[in-house]
């Protein structure tokens, strides 16, 4: 990815790009808020009446943030956190007794590839059924839905370390603790982090999905609410909301892998 | 005996195995039922469940909606992947275009496809064109980017071999573009294909009165009665065993016709 060139032509180079960035979004911007204005939808508010309605939604109280944002915004990406980090865990250290025993994984193989099979959705019935409609049920259907995910690609990452890898860890008689953490996990961290990366994907749409089903708050309640009562500048000031949620998230994923993985990207470069 | 013969790569201790870890489930799930410990009218006993499954095959009903989740799915993909694929290959050639439209495409991908359902109900209402418009958007983005991957991993010397060799710019993408690329593509499709069952599925939980498994589940729960209970289980099962067969089939055919190429190889 390093471009050895001039310093002139490198910093030419990165206008260049952020030209290419920003220009096709204001122009796209631009085209949506000239349109809406000469020819006013009630379906399509302007983008500029959206942004400024999502600030006032979030931000226009008296305090800095509304009681909405806290309600609201921040149950959804309290709740969509801890069942993430719940079922990143589980199926980290699920995947990894898969990976590292042959008994266990062809025990448990035909189960796990049942019930991913299961669109995870389709459970959120069962959730509310057997847990009722509380904030925790919401957390471990999160945390099932993502756990999928992560299980799968640890399985598979833990599975395919090289034999040698392991051996040498046995023959040095490294402490299996520390073998796990040392040579395990970092060897399949490539593999698990293409896991987290659309578990965190999932995390949110199933947060969401959890709270248009049944909810007393939420961004997707709020969503919901909002078409419900016709209220179409609120439904897409959400709807902005939850693409800014999905653009940040991205970002600190890329942010996390991009650290934890370096030696990763380094070592396979030198290839 | 079919099966362990078709599937060449399956050992026999690893069959036993597997039966015991699904059989040895199916007891748990029986005996925590039956003796009491987990309320039966909340989790029936798993026998209960999956009779009720076969049974349900019986109801014309049951019988539509299944067919109807069949097919949004399959529309769907076909959909996505006519979109999607040639999309890929345009902007995987021409940089400019691929550099434009990149900041709009980041924006635009992370949006949850669920958070587009109210407003697509509103505009189309609760139908089969609504769930194509969501499932098509959910889908397009795995196979667009795989394709992408894949024309930007293509061989540039054999490109410009086969236009020394007077192969027109259509035909090289035809001839050579498509076909390296095309492990890639497959690799799309897998992924998209199980967001799609996935976001098929949940649109019909969410937007009542459109047909599907979906519909089933939320219109059984809301009966709220110990046999619909059942029913929703047994229709949550049917949505695995499609599922399953779906990966299945996706499954065969990567390694019956894109088994030479590595990436196709284990993983996601």
């Amino acid at each position: 990815m390093i471009i050895r060139t001039e310093p002139r032509r490198r910093g030419r180079n990165a206008l260049v790009s952020l030209a290419y960035f920003v220009v096709p979004l204001v122009v796209l911007v631009a085209l949506w808020q000239l349109v809406t204005i000469y020819n006013p939808s009630p379906f399509f508010p302007p983008p500029i009446a959206i942004a400024q309605n999502l600030g006032f939604l979030l931000f226009g109280g008296s305090a800095v943030f509304t009681p909405v944002f806290y309600e609201d915004f921040l149950s959804t990406v309290g709740r969509m956190l801890l069942g993430y980090a719940i079922g990143a865990v589980w199926g980290v250290v699920i995947g990894t007794a898969m990976g590292l025993s042959r008994g266990a994984r062809e025990t448990v193989t035909p189960i796990v590839e049942f019930l991913r099979s299961i669109p995870a959705t389709a459970t959120l019935p069962l959730f509310i059924i057997l847990l009722g409609g509380g904030d925790d049920m919401r957390v471990v259907f999160i945390a099932y839905g993502v756990s999928w995910f992560v299980l799968i690609n640890t399985a598979s990452g833990v599975g395919s370390i090289h034999k040698t890898m392991l051996d040498l860890g046995q023959v040095f008689r490294v402490h299996p603790v520390r073998r796990l953490f040392s040579i395990v996990l970092p060897a399949a961290s490539p593999k698990i982090f293409a896991g987290l990366r659309i578990a965190s994907t999932a995390a949110l749409l199933l947060a969401i999905v959890s709270e248009f089903i049944l909810a007393s708050n939420g961004i997707g309640f709020q969503l919901i609410q909002a078409q419900g009562r016709f209220q179409l500048l609120n439904m897409w000031s959400w709807m902005l909301a939850l693409a800014i949620l999905g653009l940040i998230i991205n970002f600190l994923l890329d942010f996390i892998e991009g650290r934890v993985l370096a030696w990763h990207r380094l070592s396979r470069a030198k290839i | 005996m079919t099966t362990t013969t078709s599937l060449p790569k399956v050992r026999s201790t690893a069959l036993w195995r597997g039966i015991a870890g699904v059989v040895g489930l199916a007891l748990i799930l029986e005996f925590a039922s039956r003796s009491g410990i987990v309320n039966p009218a909340f989790l029936p006993p798993f026998s209960a469940v999956l009779t009720k499954a076969v049974l349900l095959w019986g109801d014309p009903v049951f019988r539509e909606d299944v067919l109807a989740t069949l097919l949004s799915y399959v529309y769907g993909m076909l959909i996505a992947i006519v979109v999607a694929v040639p999309l890929g290959i345009f902007l995987g050639l021409f940089r400019p275009a691929y550099r434009a439209s990149r900041a709009v495409v980041e924006l635009v991908r992370p949006i949850p496809p669920v958070a587009l359902v109210p407003l697509v109900l509103l505009l189309l209402g609760a139908g089969l064109e609504m769930k194509l418009v969501i499932v098509v958007f959910a889908a397009v983005w795995p196979i667009m980017f795989n394709t992408l991957y894949g024309v930007h991993d293509v061989d540039p010397y054999t490109k410009e071999m086969a236009r020394s060799f007077g192969v027109t710019r259509l035909g090289v993408v035809r001839r050579i573009v498509l076909p390296a690329a095309a492990p890639f593509i497959m690799t799309g499709i897998r992924i998209a294909s199980s967001i799609t069952l996935i976001v098929v599925v949940t649109v019909e939980l969410i937007a009542g009165g459109s047909q599907g498994i979906g519909s089933f589940i939320s219109r059984e729960r809301a009966y709220g009665d110990a046999e619909s209970y059942l029913a929703v289980l047994a229709a949550t099962v049917t949505a695995g065993l499609l599922g399953l067969v779906i990966n299945l089939v996706i499954g065969w055919v990567e390694r019956r016709f894109f088994g030479w190429d590595s990436t196709t190889r284990g993983g996601i």
